[in-house]
């Protein structure tokens, strides 16, 4: 009897372990987002301190994510399977997958990131005339603010040294290298959850009617001599008509 | 997972593109308030946006920084947006500079292409699931193949895909409307650069990969030096031409191929890779009845060339036919056809070979010296695949000094020559090339065309050379018997 409720709760705390190591692999996927966002204003007349202080919360926040899911990853791949954790086991590879692919994700943004801030410091006064107008204006608070939403979803606070971006980045190839080694899993056994072309059909909330009219904006654009408002889903040879007018 | 992580030797490093240094120096030049290129505000419906450059400023800028001709800069300039530097904010697909009013902008240095960094797919299917998002499916037909395509392929990193997409794009939301624009702008010009719509030249061709990272600096150990002393030695050992030769044989190399080359002179009717119109090749197969009037005049620069093109070789051959001395071109074909055929039918293939040709008395004997015939004899006890070079290289010679100059005066080469084909260059507007594109096929495929080579093959072989000895009975009348003729 004792047996048997020790293997409901072994059952149980796997399946709470697996849930919060899907709901971590959803947050690395939000922050690394953010993080691409403001990496992209690097270099551009929107960089700033401002900006290199953000993106560097945003790299630890990532960094705490990323240690915390690998190492609660590892013991639920290397446990001996039981039987009753067998579908389990495909949820759990799918996760080291996933996980995987978002390192290499990150790294490469990094990678780029440290190229950047190389290539543009801002330590002296004349560095900002090297900066190129892109035409953005500074709009990294709001993403900025969603990365700092995000929250781990361990309940136990662990104690990380944040690490500058170097360190960073060899500590991230280190860990991808280690993750290919270490576990052999058939990562082509992994197969998609979802269809093909479903993300589009999916209904979204109102603001995306706002968005339609982004496209027809950049075509819609100063000449005076466009008066009619082409709708560039209809017709391309219509579009270029109107602008070789 | 990307082989970037993957411990292996193969050759995965894109080579230096030093281009790009420059380029990003004058990105940078160009910036500066005061003597760079002069930016002014776009005006869309809702917004106005800073930054935008016309095209017409940007070379003129060229021109005076750089004290160039109007032409040049212009080239500079589509330089410049092919690498992806600036963007045309009309008409996205074209990468051109238009020394006009139309209105570019600077790329975020982000998107700039790096030499290190090649261009993801991952990033390509993360992009192509965000525009299916804000779309709702309505993808151009090229994007949509390179969709579907991606799914197969990375269907095991698919759903990281979509909910990257998803974060990305709701990561996008967060910022101001007139930076959403700016950023789409930069996103969609980053690709069309990157994996470019049928239509769009590409510029980020680079060549062969290499086995050697080329930014790590090579160790200084006793193993470099000692190369770099064996490569010195072997320079000073290599045997030497005058420059006044070797610079006179490329002068009259570039003087003779002026016209043929398609980079320096257009091609008739038109560059299939440029027009995507394939009516070129198709003039120009191997088996065609009627040659272009250039392929013609490329058969009269050397003996090489018109063995090397069948046509021309087909022409030769009907030449000899008629001569009666088609022996010395069917046995050079038949030392090419060892040469570069399977190492299993090699050794039947020199027997056949040596009892055709070489050996005394032979249905099609050739006429070669003493020394090369007993060296070659010797060579085919334990042949190997150049074992008949040597005779190969003196029945050439043979022919190149005397078949050849005759055959440019046969009437046969005449006849050719007056009814080669010279076809009008053709004349597409920009929606015919479209047109052109979308048209696109694949050709017949290569295990058909091997087929058809090799029916064509056994079809002359039946059609019967004319043996020698059957002539020479013929002509003499000799009751002598005759050997079968080929088959």
């Amino acid at each position: 009897m004792n047996r048997w409720r020790r293997s409901v709760d072994e059952i149980q705390a796997r399946k709470r372990q697996v849930t919060e190591c899907e709901r971590a692999l959803e947050a690395l996927c939000k922050v690394t987002a953010c993080f691409q966002q403001m990496a992209i204003s690097i270099g551009s007349n929107s960089d700033g301190s401002f900006l290199r202080e953000e993106m560097d919360e945003t790299r630890a926040l990532a960094h705490r994510i990323c240690t915390g899911l690998h190492r609660r990853l590892v013991p639920l791949l290397t446990e001996r399977v039981t039987e009753p954790g067998q579908e389990d086991r495909l949820q759990v590879e799918r996760m080291w997958v996933l996980f995987l692919t978002g390192l290499e994700n990150l790294q490469q943004d990094l990678h780029k990131a440290s190229d950047l801030i190389d290539r543009f410091p801002l330590k002296q006064r004349n560095d900002r005339r090297a900066l190129v107008n892109t035409g953005a204006s500074d709009g990294v608070t709001g993403v900025s603010a969603r990365a700092a939403s995000v929250q781990t979803p361990w309940l136990a606070v662990e104690v990380a040294q944040n690490p500058d971006l170097k360190t960073h980045i060899t500590q991230i190839d280190a860990l991808v290298k280690e993750m290919l080694q270490k576990v052999s899993i058939p990562f082509w056994a992994v197969e998609a959850t979802q269809e093909a072309w479903v993300e589009g059909a999916q209904s979204q909330d109102a603001a995306h009617d706002q968005d339609e009219t982004l496209e027809e904006m950049m075509v819609v654009s100063e000449d005076d001599q466009m008066s009619g408002c082409c709708q560039p889903l209809n017709c391309k040879l219509g579009c270029m008509f109107c602008l070789s007018t | 997972m990307t082989i970037r992580n993957v411990r292996d030797h193969g050759q995965r490093f894109r080579p230096r593109m030093a281009c790009l240094k420059k380029v990003e120096s004058v990105m940078l030049e160009m910036q500066d308030p005061k003597t760079g290129v002069k930016s002014q505000p776009q005006r869309l419906v809702i917004t106005t946006i800073p930054h935008a450059i016309t095209g017409e400023d940007i070379v003129a800028w060229l021109t005076n920084c750089y004290s160039i001709e109007a032409e040049e800069a212009w080239a500079l300039g589509t330089m410049l947006v092919a690498f992806g530097y600036i963007y045309p904010l009309q008409d996205h697909k074209r990468l051109v500079i238009k020394p006009d009013a139309s209105l570019y902008r600077f790329q975020t240095p982000y998107f700039w292409p790096a030499q290190q960094w090649p261009v993801e797919d991952t990033d390509y299917a993360i992009y192509l699931a965000k525009r299916n998002i804000r779309k709702k499916g309505t993808l151009e037909l090229y994007e949509q193949v390179q969709y579907n395509s991606l799914h197969k392929w990375m269907n095991h990193k698919w759903d990281f895909i979509v909910m990257q997409a998803k974060e990305q794009y709701r990561a996008g939301k967060e910022r101001k409307k007139p930076d959403r624009v700016v950023f789409d702008c930069q996103e969609r010009a980053y690709w069309v650069v990157h994996r470019p719509p049928p239509g769009t030249v590409s510029a980020m061709d680079y060549g062969l990969e290499r086995m050697v990272d080329p930014n790590t600096e090579e160790k200084q150990t006793s193993d470099f030096f000692r190369r770099i002393m064996i490569f010195t030695q072997q320079s000073i050992m290599r045997p030497r031409v005058k420059s006044s030769v070797s610079i006179g044989a490329l002068v009259k190399y570039s003087v003779t191929y002026n016209k043929h080359d398609p980079f320096l002179a257009p091609c008739l009717p038109s560059n299939p890779w440029v027009t995507d119109d394939v009516t070129y090749w198709l003039l120009n197969m191997a088996n065609v009845e009627i040659p272009t009037k250039m392929r013609v005049e490329r058969w009269t620069f050397s003996f090489g060339e018109l063995l090397s093109d069948p046509r021309g070789r087909d022409d030769f051959r009907l030449f000899l036919k008629k001569e009666f001395s088609g022996e010395n071109l069917a046995f050079w074909e038949a030392c090419e056809d060892l040469k570069w055929g399977t190492a299993a039918t090699m050794n039947d293939k020199a027997q056949q070979v040596y009892k055709t040709f070489l050996t005394r008395g032979a249905p099609r004997w050739i006429n070669i010296d003493g020394k090369t015939m007993e060296v070659t004899v010797k060579g085919l006890k334990h042949p190997h695949r150049y074992v008949l070079d040597a005779a190969q290289t003196h029945i050439f010679m043979l022919m190149k000094k005397d078949s050849f100059g005759r055959y440019l005066k046969s009437p046969v080469f005449k006849d050719t020559q007056k009814r080669a084909i010279c076809p009008d260059q053709h004349m597409f507007s920009v929606s015919q090339l479209e047109a052109n594109a979308r048209k696109r096929r694949p050709s017949i495929s290569p295990i058909i065309v091997r087929q058809l080579e090799q029916e064509e093959k056994a079809r002359m072989a039946t059609s019967g050379p004319v043996d020698i000895t059957q002539v020479m009975s013929k002509l003499s009348n000799k009751g002598k018997e005759v050997a079968p003729s080929k088959k």
